[in-house]
């Protein structure tokens, strides 16, 4: 597979603040990424540098080799639809669609159409005048139909109920398995995207935590139950990320994968074997790495 | 290995004309607005007319020339320099344009619009005093100092007045943009720096008399062709600011 | 979908409990990578991932132009490795969860048979 976004050492500071500390991985086509993080800790930042949007105070981003600063012929293969994002006074919906073909080369309109009635964001409406929901569904509404080979979505389905964001995730997967782009998404809904990610980059206060495919995050940990004695035994010379528990029990969370042997010996010594999703290993490394930036081991 | 980018960007030329166009796509914000100001402005004009003629018997009223009401779309047109630059631009961050084409397709956009509301409006001058004041006496169009010359004069001096508020709309709001109150205040605090320094120097050297001796002499046309630097000034200084803005949240 | 393993493993074992069940007959075509990531709600390359997993395994095969096939003999296969994994996966749990609750080897018997024969 090729890397279509390099990023090397990528540095962004705001006055005293490093928003993105140097930051550095490859991004590779027609997969779909999640860019994950708690709120503040660098997604945005980062997306709006690969995007030419903002400028880097140091490290380089290479997409398609070059640097996507100014610089049309990249841009053109991109789409950025952000959370927050701005639209001309006096704009209506009609007019982000029709002005929208003349930017996006493989933009679809019936696409879009279909979308909007899906969505039922109304087409003759103020910008103004959507509601939240309504202004996240028309950004990703945006963002689909566009076909961009690079399409970013940074969380602008936050606005969404429920039942719009799984009908988000389902057009992206048939669009995507139909016509293959590379997708970067942002959340910190972890659990809701972990089966549509085939790579998962986690952001922690402008620090890479992980940078892993999701199928080997998954199950690359596992909760231990039982009697706290039995299970302080079984996780003897294990990483533990995670400690719990009350009275005479405890919950422990402990890296790698377990083999056969160890799973009989589990079992046969009364614990039990809980399953960690991919939000709770999340948590639990971000958890741990804030702890370690503060000196301070749990 | 890398790859080359799969889609290739329209010419340059097209990008911009399609700048300009994202600017048009709702028609209210540079043309109906403006023209239904003006229709208001006339239609005032109008009634005011007829109210005097009803009140005086006269049928010239020199005096309407000081209303300035074809002034009128101008402090519109402030806001419309303003907004842009203020919300169009990150809009067009959002849409994958470069801040170099967005500059030059704004900048199209000002001097296309600028030109034909030039070449109506002096020739709405032209109807005016063809009619006699629209059949009533209504002098608005032919404003005193303001669309009072030659055809051509009009069309440059409506033309150079108009890209002055865009540009300097645009480079207020670009300012903003960048540096948010911080900047804006300075930058009044420049213009203002400016002027009250240019007064002070002449004040001082006792040159009063030979400026407004000088001003007086120098044809509407001349003064006119002056207002073009600051025009210039503005537009240049507004694309070195925009070439690094960055969409704000 | 199961939290703990790969996705992919588990998309590849729906297809050889389909099989297994009758569901998907030899010979017959099995939904393509698209359709399962569409009905699964997973990426299509994780599903691809487990429908490789099976081709490499030779429970399926591909017809240039026209899918993936259960492969000729999959089922006979599929049920003699369930075998195989039957002891561990089944018994050995049945067996110690009878021994925490007291409950002897005989009438652990007497349990299983009166069970089949409901």
């Amino acid at each position: 597979m090729t890397a279509i976004i390099e990023a090397r050492n990528l540095t962004k500071t705001f006055g005293s603040t490093t928003a993105v500390d140097s930051v550095s991985f490859t991004i590779e086509e027609n997969r779909i990424y999640g860019l994950l993080g708690r709120n503040g800790a660098g997604k945005t930042t980062i997306m709006q540098l690969l995007t030419g949007q903002d400028f880097a105070t140091s490290g380089d981003v290479a997409v398609y080799g070059q640097s996507p600063v100014e610089n049309a012929h990249v841009l053109q293969n991109i789409s950025f639809i952000k959370e927050s994002q701005k639209y001309p006074d006096a704009f209506q919906v009609r007019h982000v669609l029709a002005s929208a073909p003349w930017f996006f080369t493989n933009w679809d309109q019936s696409f879009a159409d279909t979308l909007l009635g899906e969505f039922r964001v109304p087409l003759k409406r103020d910008i103004k005048k959507l509601s939240r929901g309504q202004l996240s569904a028309l950004g990703v509404i945006v963002g689909l139909a566009s076909r961009a080979p690079i399409t970013f979505f940074d969380e602008p389905y936050l606005g969404l109920d429920a039942v719009s964001r799984q009908l988000f995730y389902d057009r992206l997967l048939e669009d995507f398995a139909a016509h293959p782009r590379t997708v970067i998404l942002s959340t910190h809904l972890i659990d809701e995207v972990s089966n549509l990610l085939e790579h998962v980059i986690v952001i922690d206060e402008g620090h890479i935590i992980i940078d892993s495919s999701a199928d080997d995050l998954r199950g690359s940990a596992v909760t231990i139950v039982g009697k706290s004695v039995d299970v302080a035994a079984f996780v003897e010379g294990r990483e533990v990320i995670h400690r719990d528990g009350i009275g005479g029990l405890s919950t422990v969370t402990i890296t790698g994968q377990l083999s056969a042997a160890d799973r009989q010996a589990a079992t046969a010594a009364g614990l039990e074997l809980a399953p960690v999703s991919l939000q709770q290993l999340i948590v639990r490394l971000s958890v741990l790495e804030d702890a370690a930036t503060e000196g301070v081991l749990s | 290995m890398t790859l080359a980018p799969p889609l290739n960007p329209p010419s340059a030329l097209r990008r911009i004309i399609n700048v300009m166009r994202l600017h048009l796509v709702n028609k209210s914000v540079y043309i109906g607005i403006p023209w239904m100001i003006v229709a208001g402005a006339l239609a005032v004009s109008v009634i005011i007319t007829l109210l005097l003629r009803y009140v005086s018997g006269e049928t010239e009223f020199p005096g309407m020339a000081y209303s300035w009401a074809v002034v009128s779309p101008l402090w519109y047109l402030i806001a419309a320099g303003v907004l842009a630059i203020s919300t169009t631009l990150p809009f067009a961050l959002g849409f994958s344009i470069t801040r170099t084409d967005f500059y030059l397709g704004t900048s199209l956009l000002f001097v296309t619009v600028s030109a034909a509301n030039a070449l109506a409006m002096a020739t709405l001058v032209e109807i005016e005093q063809a009619t006699g004041g629209w059949w009533i006496g209504t002098i608005m169009f032919s404003a005193l100092w303001f669309g009072g010359q030659t055809w051509i004069v009009n069309v440059l001096g409506f033309l150079v007045i108009q890209l002055f508020i865009f540009f300097v709309g645009a480079l207020f709001a670009a300012v903003y943009l960048r540096w948010r109150v911080m900047g804006s205040v300075l930058l009044w605090f420049g213009v203002a720096a400016a002027i009250i320094g240019a007064v002070t120097i002449i004040v001082l050297t006792d040159s009063w008399v030979s400026v407004v001796g000088w001003l007086t002499t120098q044809t509407t046309a001349a003064l006119l062709g002056w207002l073009a630097v600051p025009v210039a000034l503005a537009a240049l200084a507004g694309y070195f600011i925009v070439r690094r803005a960055t969409p704000k949240n | 979908m199961d939290e703990s393993r790969p996705i992919f493993l588990q998309i590849a074992e729906q297809i050889e409990n389909d099989i297994i069940s009758g569901a998907l007959a030899e010979e017959t075509q099995v939904p393509s990578t698209n359709e399962f990531a569409a009905f699964y709600r997973i990426n299509p390359a994780t599903a691809g991932k487990g429908v490789n997993l099976l081709v490499d395994d030779g429970i399926l095969y591909k017809k240039r132009g026209i899918g993936m096939f259960v492969a000729e003999g999959a089922r006979t296969r599929l049920v003699a490795k369930r075998r195989d994994q039957f002891t561990e996966e089944f018994v050995r749990p049945l067996v110690a969860e009878a021994a925490k609750l007291g409950i002897t080897t005989a009438q652990l018997a007497e349990l299983i048979t009166k069970e089949a024969h409901a």
